[in-house]
């Protein structure tokens, strides 16, 4: 085959011209301009491309781009940049030319201001947390309980015999739990005069808590003082199992993962018996503390939603006799209590921004209460359920709004040789909610909220605004602002007797100021708190013949401080809480207004840890100090009209990892064995010499030890994987 | 034949010619990242991503990008803004590859940018994660290099922490290194770099 020398030539001219017709013939198109910032500075660096096509550019140091493109007829142009909105405009590209473009910041980067007036949040994700999770288990006073470690936060009191929060002048029963947005009835182990109560569930289950000492949003009511969030892990990170040796028990737990769903289980047993027989305490027990509990966790992915349940039940059974002045042979109780709750939630992703949260708790719970010659048995089913949405309108704009339902059903059978009687009520409350995130700029957000709750126990309607603003005023430090209604219906051991009430009311105004750098926290935080529509009654204790009025009212006003450093010194982190708080009230049988007895003026907390590499070894410490707590002494005029001694408590906690998953701990609570104080019970009746006789209420023991094992096995233990190398 | 040779460059030099935007824009994203202008080629993968939305290697080295720059960065703000754009494309990577070897050891850097940047806040939070991502690449991918060479890396360093002995993964990460040689990547543009790092994790480690 011969072929012309010259069909060489020109079959390249003949690919050539082929091969770059299409672009010759549809000629190029230049797209250009600057991007800078609001202020003009220009960026380096963003992005800018036409959608869907190849064609782009990265800007240079003055900011400007040029880029051909084949496209033609109406392209959208997309500007991006880290921490920048993406920018996009729409136009036809021979309009795309010498452009100007402004990206704004992207307020949900880590340095958009927030919202913090009266919450302090502890989680791994938060912008500002004052706490990390870990922190509940490695705090040397909390004993791995989350109400501990909460307790040296600002805002809260040390009322040691009682292990409740008490937050900011309020009592325990003005705090509300929820877990995964639903309210837990019963969050705490029921106990006695002078045992502290802990939390019911364990801490491991939570990667997020938010605790609000005030001003929170109106997604949460039926709380005067606070509220604390918890919420349940999404997704456990492996399949495990978990065992726990400790002086005072033992506890068993397994997680099971699948393609889209994960199982927990946990079941713990705590028996005082053995501790009490080598440490006897003040209190004479016939039968030690014994409590067991179960838990569960479900966890199941759907396309675009999440569905958990979780279920718990525990048991607390003891009984003993404690001192008491008016009967030398001591008073004697026992108790047994017992309760189920169940909690399930659903969230998703329904598109266009739009996100739906469905949820509710089952608690069923009972109380048997042995008081000398008396038998008390309660009964509470409670129930709440919830729905809520929320609409991303941008970036900037968020509106969530919801409705909720509380039902509550509780009786009680009193009976003593001389008396018996059965009472109890329903209290049924619906609520709605809504409310409006704005954010104008990384320095500037206003949360406004409303919520109407209507009881049909007292047929009344409630409405209360909530409203908070923030403003950044350095690169570290920001101001913040809030305010409130908040509205909550008298506790059960009111309205068992009268329901012929109102809810109690408070208004909360808070400034907050907040700085933070370089894993170093500082918070303070000035508020005022009205208290109207309180309860009081004309007897010693609540009763069925009691006059309750709606006649109460009272204010609290403090300063908390919070300082946390893990920066300055290596391998050190420390933080220090410091509150002041002055209030007064008149509510329950008070004569006059007057300070009560869980509220103290000056409370501190110190807590340290200590990491040491050499060792693999945490050491930590807390010390916590209150100012003396009011008490009324009879033999004197007056009411509530001294204060005991200061209360001081010094921690010390020691965890040493054995390997990557035991872990040895090691406690003791009230290092240096103070003798603290927490109040003191008067006779009812005077002596010989007319005098009242006085005992000192002092802790069970004033130390407690602690020593346990953890021991994690997990599939990919690295141990294993050594032996296997 | 002298026809034939000419016949068969020109064929060549025209697929030279007509390669695909595609390929055209992958090459020179490589040659941005290899002349040390990460940042750029970042820039160009991301526009690659968003023409070619089914396909996962845009987007998978786009987060390569974000995470391998973020191991020596010490300013929360620019990692936290860089973490969360790798975060975004390794999402949309493992959702275009689910159960993607080398996606699952992308995963696990990231979780471990986290525990170099701030071990004691991270360190135990995200341990169990890196070393379950690891579980499950060596479970689908036990011969793949750098699944091989991450997850030794990863149980060594956890070894050298709670001070135990660290001889025996020498020998699998010699493994790691003959395991390059012999892997073939599934294209031009898949992942296939490493071999150099594992020698010099080899030269420190096995004396």
């Amino acid at each position: 085959m011969q072929h012309p020398s010259l069909n060489v030539p020109y079959t390249i001219l003949l690919f050539l011209i082929m091969g770059f017709l299409p672009i010759l013939a549809l000629g190029q198109t230049i797209v250009s301009g600057t991007v800078t910032e609001a202020n003009g500075m220009p960026i380096l660096g963003a992005n800018v491309y036409l959608e869907g096509t190849y064609d782009g550019a990265s800007t240079t140091e003055q900011g400007g781009f040029s880029f051909e493109t084949t496209a033609t007829g109406v392209q959208v142009l997309v500007v991006s940049f880290l921490s920048f909105e993406t920018f996009t405009m729409a136009a036809d590209v021979s309009q795309l030319q010498d452009l100007t473009i402004k990206l704004r910041e992207d307020v949900n980067s880590l340095d958009t201001v927030t919202i913090s007036a009266g919450t302090l949040e502890a989680s791994d994700n938060s912008k500002v947390s004052v706490l990390k999770p870990l922190d509940v288990v490695t705090t040397a006073s909390a004993l791995g309980d989350f109400v501990g470690a909460l307790q040296t936060l600002p805002g809260t009191t040390t009322v040691a015999e009682d292990g409740r929060l008490f937050v900011r002048g309020g009592d325990a029963g003005e705090t509300q739990i929820f877990i995964d947005g639903i309210r837990v009835f019963t969050p705490y182990t029921p106990t006695t005069n002078n045992i502290p109560t802990r939390g019911r569930y364990s801490p491991f289950l939570f990667d997020g808590i938010t605790f609000s000492t005030g001003g929170y949003s109106a997604e949460y009511g039926q709380a005067l003082s606070s509220v604390l969030l918890l919420n349940t892990i999404d997704e456990p990170d492996q399949e495990k199992t978990e065992i726990s040796l400790m002086t005072v028990g033992g506890g068993l737990g397994n997680t099971q993962k699948w393609e889209k769903s994960s199982l927990s289980v946990n079941a713990t047993y705590i028996n005082l018996a053995p501790y009490i027989a080598a440490f006897p305490d003040r209190n004479d027990w016939q039968k030690p503390f014994e409590g067991y509990a179960g838990e569960t966790v479900f966890r199941h992915k759907l396309k675009n939603g999440l569905f958990k349940l979780y279920a718990a039940f525990d048991g607390t059974d003891f009984e003993l006799t404690q001192e008491d002045i008016d009967l030398p042979e001591g008073l004697d109780f026992k108790l047994n209590n017992k309760n189920f709750y169940t909690n399930a939630s659903y969230s998703a992703d329904l598109g266009l921004n739009w996100k739906l949260f469905g949820g509710g708790s089952f608690t069923y719970a009972t109380t048997k209460l042995g008081i000398v010659d008396s038998d008390i048995k309660d009964t509470e089913s409670s129930a709440h359920i919830k729905v809520k949405l929320r609409k991303r309108f941008s970036n900037r704009v968020k509106l969530s709004f919801g409705a909720e339902q509380f039902l509550t059903d509780f009786k009680e059978d009193f009976k003593d040789p001389a008396f018996a009687e059965s009472y109890g009520f329903q209290n049924n409350i619906a609520a709605l909610f809504t409310e409006w995130d704005l954010i104008f700029s990384r320095k500037f957000a206003v949360k406004l909220g409303l919520r109407g709750e209507y009881s049909a126990l007292f047929d009344d309607v409630t409405v209360s605004p909530r409203f908070s603003v923030a403003y950044k005023t350095g690169k570290n430090s920001q101001l913040s602002l809030a305010y409130g209604d908040f509205f909550q219906q008298p506790n059960s051991d009111v309205l068992k007797f009268e329901t012929n009430l109102e809810a109690r009311k408070t208004q909360h105004y808070i400034l907050n100021y907040q700085y933070t750098a370089d894993n170093r926290i500082f918070r303070a935080e000035a508020y005022r708190k009205q208290y109207s529509s309180l309860i009081t009654y004309d007897t010693d204790f609540t009763q069925p013949d009691s006059n309750f009025t709606n006649d109460g009212d009272g204010f609290a006003q403090g300063i908390d401080i919070f300082w946390r450093d893990n920066k300055s010194i290596k391998n050190v982190d420390y933080w220090v809480s410091y509150s002041l708080l002055d209030t007064e009230r008149t509510y329950q049988n008070f004569p006059v207004a007057a300070t009560p007895s869980f509220a103290n003026t000056h409370n501190v907390s110190v807590v340290g840890k200590y990491w040491i590499d050499a060792w693999r070894s945490q050491v930590g410490f807390s010390h916590q100090f209150g100012s003396g707590r009011s008490f009324t002494d009879p033999n004197e005029p007056g009411f509530l009209q001294k204060k005991t001694r200061d209360f001081h408590s010094t921690s010390f906690n020691w965890a040493y990892l054995i390997s990557q998953q035991q872990i040895l701990y090691f406690s003791v609570n009230n290092v240096f064995a103070f003798n603290n104080v927490n109040g003191y019970q008067y006779a009812s009746t005077p002596n010989a010499n007319g005098v009242f006789d006085r005992r000192a209420l002092t802790p069970a023991a004033d130390q407690f030890f602690f020593i346990g094992f953890f021991w994690t096995i997990s599939e990919d233990g690295s141990d294993n994987q050594l032996d296997n190398l | 034949m002298r026809n034939l040779i000419i016949f068969s460059f020109l064929l060549i030099s025209v697929s030279g010619i007509s390669q695909t935007q595609y390929e055209q824009g992958m090459r020179k994203a490589f040659d941005l990242w290899q002349g040390d202008k990460p940042w750029e080629a970042a820039n160009l993968f991301e526009r690659i991503a968003n023409a070619e939305p089914d396909n996962w290697l845009p987007a998978f080295y786009i987060a390569q990008i974000n995470i391998i720059n973020s191991f020596s960065e010490k300013d929360p703000e620019k990692l936290n803004a860089q973490l969360n754009k790798a975060q975004e494309f390794l999402n949309s990577a493992k959702a275009l590859s689910p159960n993607n070897p080398e996606v699952l050891v992308l995963e696990a850097q990231w979780y471990t940018a986290w525990v170099v940047f701030d071990g004691q806040k991270y360190g135990m939070q995200y341990a169990g994660k890196v070393a379950e991502i690891y579980q499950k690449a060596m479970k689908l991918a036990p011969e793949n290099p750098r699944v091989v060479l991450g997850k030794t890396e990863w149980d060594m360093g956890t070894a050298r922490y709670f001070g135990q002995p660290i001889d025996g993964y020498c020998e699998e990460l010699k493994r790691a290194v003959t395991l390059f040689d012999s892997f073939t990547p599934e294209g031009e543009f898949h992942p296939q770099g490493g071999k150099e790092y594992a020698e010099k994790v080899v030269a420190s480690t096995c004396n």
